[in-house]
């Protein structure tokens, strides 16, 4: 949680796009400001940013506007944007990879409910090797009595038509967990120098 | 001609979706594709895992896909799960990709060497069983019934990984549906996004997605909408009842699976289609 300060509001951090482009293999210092991405994206007008605006805060290192805006935990993975760019920037998975970084940085928004919702998701697919809708719906509910009335409608409706599997079903479990540990083994291996400027894992700064 | 492929239901097919599954294997069936499904599969990660761990999210389908390469030897896998489809053929083809190879099939623990194909559910309808022959297996042909087919954003983009033709002007599923004698109105939101798994947060900013494109789909003349996605069709269903509360004039238009539709033109078992499961009544259309 002390992440925010460490990380301090506005010092920019010049080398984000090739930290980024490390990560996920786009890259964003091609992007020459169309809009095309923001034209097509679906959530763009949900939120105060939208994508071609995220695509000039790193390439300015704005660290600040990129991870903090509640943008990235709106973006449904559409790939609107990464089908659409002249570029051929995959703008969908630049998306993602601030995802990454803010999740390791422990820099969510307040209100950024999606990302509750993907970790709660991924826990049940490690738990049971497939995912189990019903868990995933309680608990991403539980505790926000708003969201929860907001979706009773939806949840009595998938009710009454028996679309609701009540006991989870297994896959294979012992495969999806060594592939959990050695893939988390291999992205420690493989840090990004924003988790590097932490001096996460025994790294120091240059 | 029968015809045999590897078979991925993913979890939406043995939860919310069931009528998906059920649809599905009946018009194989009868349709004489032979369906094996994968041996002890297990999820493919969706959006959860490709947003925070981006080598497992290629390593859990390329673990699939390396059981059909070499454990059942087949050289095509049907995944009708709209999601699911985009995880494995995004998967299929990063993994052939150098610099990313070596990591996944660590991960993996075998070599996957690329060889199979990967299909979804119009796949399996316009190229596996074949137009002309669907055409002549139609005992029940509609009436020229007014469908908008939607593909949403996981069956075509990107193209890269989906192979899709034309990603932003798709016509392979309105190719099958006017195989079964329906007509298929053109439209302006065949791949807009209906939302996905932000129904699950973000309910409003999803219903007003919804509303918009259905919206389209009836001033364009639709009687019903078709669609391939567990998603896509339970965000299409599921709102419905909400947009009518803030629009009452609103007319609810009924959210059809591609198999479904198949199924009814070529007569499979009525139990088979699982009609009573949507939420917005299809049996109308559907008679
Ligand atoms: S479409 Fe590509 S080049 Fe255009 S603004 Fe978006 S990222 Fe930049
Ligand atoms: S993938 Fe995300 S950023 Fe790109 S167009 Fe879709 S919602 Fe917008």
């Amino acid at each position: 949680m002390s992440t925010a300060s460490s990380m301090s509001a506005c010092t920019p951090q010049p080398d984000l796009a090739q930290t980024i482009g490390r990560g996920c293999g786009a890259n964003v210092c091609k992007c020459y400001q169309c809009k095309k991405c923001s034209n097509g994206c679906p959530v763009a007008a949900y939120a105060d940013l939208h994508p071609s605006q995220i695509m000039r805060a790193i390439q300015l290192g704005q660290v600040d506007l990129a991870l903090d805006e509640k943008f990235i935990w709106l973006c449904t993975g559409c790939q609107t944007c990464t089908t659409r760019c002249p570029q051929g920037i995959d703008v969908a998975a630049v998306m993602d990879e601030l995802r990454i970084i803010a999740r390791r940085e422990d820099r969510i928004p307040d209100g950024a409910a999606l990302a509750n919702v993907l970790r709660l998701n991924a826990d049940s697919i490690k738990r049971w090797g497939r995912l189990y809708e019903v868990e995933l719906v309680t608990r991403s509910l539980l505790g926000n009595r708003k969201k929860m009335k907001s979706y009773v409608p939806v949840g009595r409706q998938m009710m009454a038509k028996r679309k609701i599997r009540l006991l989870p079903e297994l896959g294979d479990r012992a495969a999806v967990k060594r592939m959990v540990s050695s893939s988390e083994r291999i992205a420690e291996a493989n840090p990004t120098p924003l988790e590097r400027g932490r001096g996460r894992g025994g790294y120091s700064h240059e | 001609m029968s015809k045999l492929l590897a078979y991925y239901p993913g979890c939406s097919l043995h939860g919310s979706a069931e009528e998906l599954e059920s649809s599905f294997k009946a018009t194989a069936d009868a349709l004489e594709i032979e369906l094996k499904e994968i041996p002890q599969w297990s999820c493919c990660g969706n959006t959860a895992v490709h947003s925070a761990n981006r080598l497992l999210a290629l390593a859990l389908p390329t673990h699939e896909l390396a059981k059909v390469e070499q454990d059942m030897q087949l050289d095509a896998v049907a995944i009708p799960c709209a999601g699911c489809f985009n995880r494995f053929a995004t998967s299929n083809v990063e993994s052939q990709e150098p610099e990313k190879a070596g990591h996944i099939s660590d991960v993996v623990g075998r070599e996957y060497n690329g060889s199979v194909a990967v299909h979804n559910l119009v796949d399996v309808y316009h190229d596996d069983v074949g137009l002309e022959e669907l055409k002549a297996r139609v005992t029940r042909p509609f009436q020229g019934l007014k469908v908008a087919c939607y593909y949403g954003c996981l069956l075509t983009r990107p193209p890269k990984a989906t192979l899709a033709g034309d990603p932003e002007y798709p016509t392979h599923m309105e190719e099958v549906a006017e195989a079964l004698g329906c007509n298929p109105i053109d439209w302006n939101c065949k791949t807009d996004c209906c939302g996905s798994g932000l129904a699950l947060c973000e309910t409003a900013m999803v219903i007003e997605l919804v509303h918009r494109l259905l919206r389209d789909a009836r001033a364009c003349g639709a009687e019903a909408i078709v669609c391939a996605c567990p998603l896509c069709q339970m965000n299409l269903d599921t709102t419905q009842r909400e947009i009518a509360k803030a629009h009452p004039d609103w007319e609810p238009i009924p959210i059809i699976y591609l198999s479904q539709l198949v199924g009814r033109a070529i007569e499979v078992e009525e139990s088979m289609l699982g009609l009573k499961k949507l939420i917005v009544d299809a049996r109308a259309v559907m008679a």
